[in-house]
């Protein structure tokens, strides 16, 4: 990184936290800080609900699994615009008008403060260790930028969105997650120009696409009705529409995102926005990540993109021999890439395809050398090739921009999530079962305290969620443990008028099992959860509460 | 905080039912559209 790089990044750092901390004027009583007092745009609430799901996992680990796999990751969010439909029409009026601060509050107004309390405890529980994974992503890049270690660049990450949060609130975070987008949009866009400028001469965009598609990275679409595996439009369909209607439907850091806005209208359209943009948006995210694979079609990648572990390797006999072959190996795809670009046939289309595979191969062979030599079997440096790439063939400027856009893709989630976290301990727990009557200052105080705690606790799981693989995998794969029987209690909350407190209760046990269950004796991939865990949860729900006699619960919808 | 002092939300006129079933069908209709392109377009570059 050269000077300028440096000097937009700490522009960017100092600009976000002052202007967070400047909305401290508006967060002095308890709706303004965890609500914003109910007064914000359409255009911000949507820009802001689009910045917490976009985590710098997005960036860095979504490009990764595009280099690596390609475009199949997109079949994940095709059940996201009907999830927002559906959402418009229950979750948006319910809560709104419910005049609530978390999701699980209308659930003490439809149940019992026990399923309330349970469910927010299952939020606190996931969203603290999702926030942890969040942090840990940029923390690799600047691991490797800065030459610092891991722990100290989680530290500075997660306690700099920290204190803007707790100072400004959901003000802060809002504001500075629209500011947020638009680095990340402008980053995005300019990498992509920048990628492809850096073709050699010859190869055309177009080229680059073919390449790309004759090794299967631009596969958006597996019809393959299989639930080992992983990406196929019926998970996606599925099993994404059930994650996406529990993440923006149950997860209080969405939630809270359209209970700031004006009106049901406008928390309804915020919504929509992510139903028009999302998948178009992690197209272009994927894009970016399918682009830097063809870029090392013609620029020999690293063979271990971690350099940490390339470190402490790389002095070794065996690891020499296996550069050797993986240079011929790149050396031979390249040639054959240039002949295909030159004349596309179905002859040159075949030896491309065959010196990829057996790039591949030798790729596979360093990264095993790597796990048997390093003992670390779970380990994959998918998360490590676009920093890598940044870093290393970026000109100057682009690479602080970048950086920067990481840097804001990582902090309009931490923030959002935070303040998420903070809400629910103080509406759910201290407000709810310690301090009934307390008064607005007190509540925003604990509400400070509560950010600053969760950010500390987030900070230590990152320090371990760096070893963990692809990290959005990770996240969603966590995520799904609890999202579908989160969902599953909402749906008993909003659609089953004979579902009584005890049945969502126990039901919501039940499904959280179920999903437990599931994972450690079937091998049935992670966004089938979701979808087992509401049908559980409702299942069972539904059944206990049929043995309830007399019990009548405030209907509040 | 008191439930006395939740502030109340100010009236503000939504938006007619009939109003958001055309936005949702505009919605499904561009998503059909665009998992269509997204299909025509991974095939036009692997074939």
């Amino acid at each position: 990184m050269k000077f300028l790089d440096w000097a937009i990044v700490v522009a960017y750092l100092a600009y976000v936290i002052w202007d967070g901390i400047r909305m401290t004027k508006h967060s002095g009583d308890v709706e303004g800080y965890f609500l914003a007092n109910r007064s914000l745009p359409w255009w911000a609430v949507g820009l802001s609900v689009m910045a917490t799901q976009l985590s710098a996992i997005t960036l860095v680990g979504t490009t990764g699994q595009a280099y690596s796999d390609g475009m199949r990751f997109i079949q994940f969010y095709y059940g996201l615009p009907l999830a927002m439909i559906i959402l418009c029409i229950t979750a948006v009026p319910f809560f709104y008008r419910a005049k609530v601060y978390t999701a699980y509050e209308y659930l003490e107004k439809r149940f019992d403060a026990k399923t309330r309390s349970l469910t927010s405890f299952f939020f606190l529980v996931s969203r603290a260790l999702g926030v942890g994974v969040i942090i840990a992503a940029p923390s690799v890049i600047l691991s490797i930028v800065l030459g610092w270690s891991e722990i100290v660049t989680i530290f500075v990450i997660g306690l700099s969105t920290t204190v803007y949060t707790m100072i400004g609130g959901v003000q802060a975070v809002t504001w500075t997650d629209v500011k947020q987008m638009v680095i990340i949009f402008f980053g995005l866009f300019v990498c992509l120009f920048v990628i492809v400028s850096q073709f050699p001469a010859e190869v055309s965009l177009f080229d680059g696409l073919h390449l790309a598609g004759s090794t299967e990275r631009l596969t958006t679409i597996d019809t393959s009705f299989d639930l080992k595996e992983r990406y196929t439009i019926w998970s996606g369909l599925i099993g994404g529409l059930f994650l996406f209607l529990a993440y923006f439907g149950c997860d209080q850091s969405q939630v809270q995102r359209f209970l700031t806005a004006k009106s049901v209208s406008e928390g309804r359209t915020s919504l929509l926005m992510s139903a028009f943009l999302k998948i178009p948006m992690q197209f272009m995210i994927l894009l970016v990540g399918v682009l830097v694979f063809v870029f090392y079609q013609f620029v020999t990648p690293p063979m271990i993109f971690n350099a940490v572990e390339k470190a402490k390797v790389e002095q070794t006999a065996q690891y020499q021999t296996l550069n050797s072959q993986y240079e011929a190996a790149h050396a031979r795809r390249e040639q054959s890439a240039l002949e295909y670009v030159k004349n596309k046939t179905e002859e040159t289309r075949g030896s491309y395809i065959e010196s990829n595979k057996l790039f591949n191969d030798a790729r596979k062979n360093a990264t095993e050398y790597v796990k048997a030599s390093s003992g670390n079997k779970s380990f994959n440096d998918v998360n490590y090739v676009f920093p890598t790439f940044v870093v290393e063939n970026m000109p100057m400027g682009v690479i602080g921009l970048i950086i920067a856009a990481i840097f804001a893709a990582a902090m309009s989630s931490i923030s959002a999530e935070l303040n998420a976290l903070a809400t629910a301990t103080t509406i759910d727990f201290y407000r709810r079962h310690f301090k009934k009557d307390g008064t607005d200052k007190e509540y925003v105080r604990f509400g400070r305290i509560a950010t600053f705690f969760w950010g500390l606790f987030a900070c230590v799981v990152a320090i371990y969620a760096t070893n963990l693989g692809s990290l959005i995998e990770v996240v969603n794969k966590f995520g799904s443990f609890f999202y579908g029987s989160l969902l599953g209690v909402f749906v008993l909350a909003f659609v089953v008028k004979r579902a009584r407190a005890r049945g969502a209760f126990f039901g919501l046990l039940f499904g959280i099992a179920s999903v437990w269950i599931a994972s450690f004796y079937t091998d049935i991939e992670f966004l089938w959860f979701n979808v087992i865990g509401c049908l559980v949860t409702v299942a069972a729900g539904y059944l206990i509460s049929l043995t309830v006699i007399g019990e009548d619960n405030a209907i509040v919808h | 905080m008191k439930s006395e002092d939740i502030k109340p939300i100010e009236e503000v006129e939504e938006l007619p039912d009939s109003w958001w079933y055309r936005v949702y069908l505009g919605v499904i209709i561009t998503t059909i559209l665009v998992i269509s392109a997204l299909w025509a377009f991974s095939r036009y570059f692997s074939s």
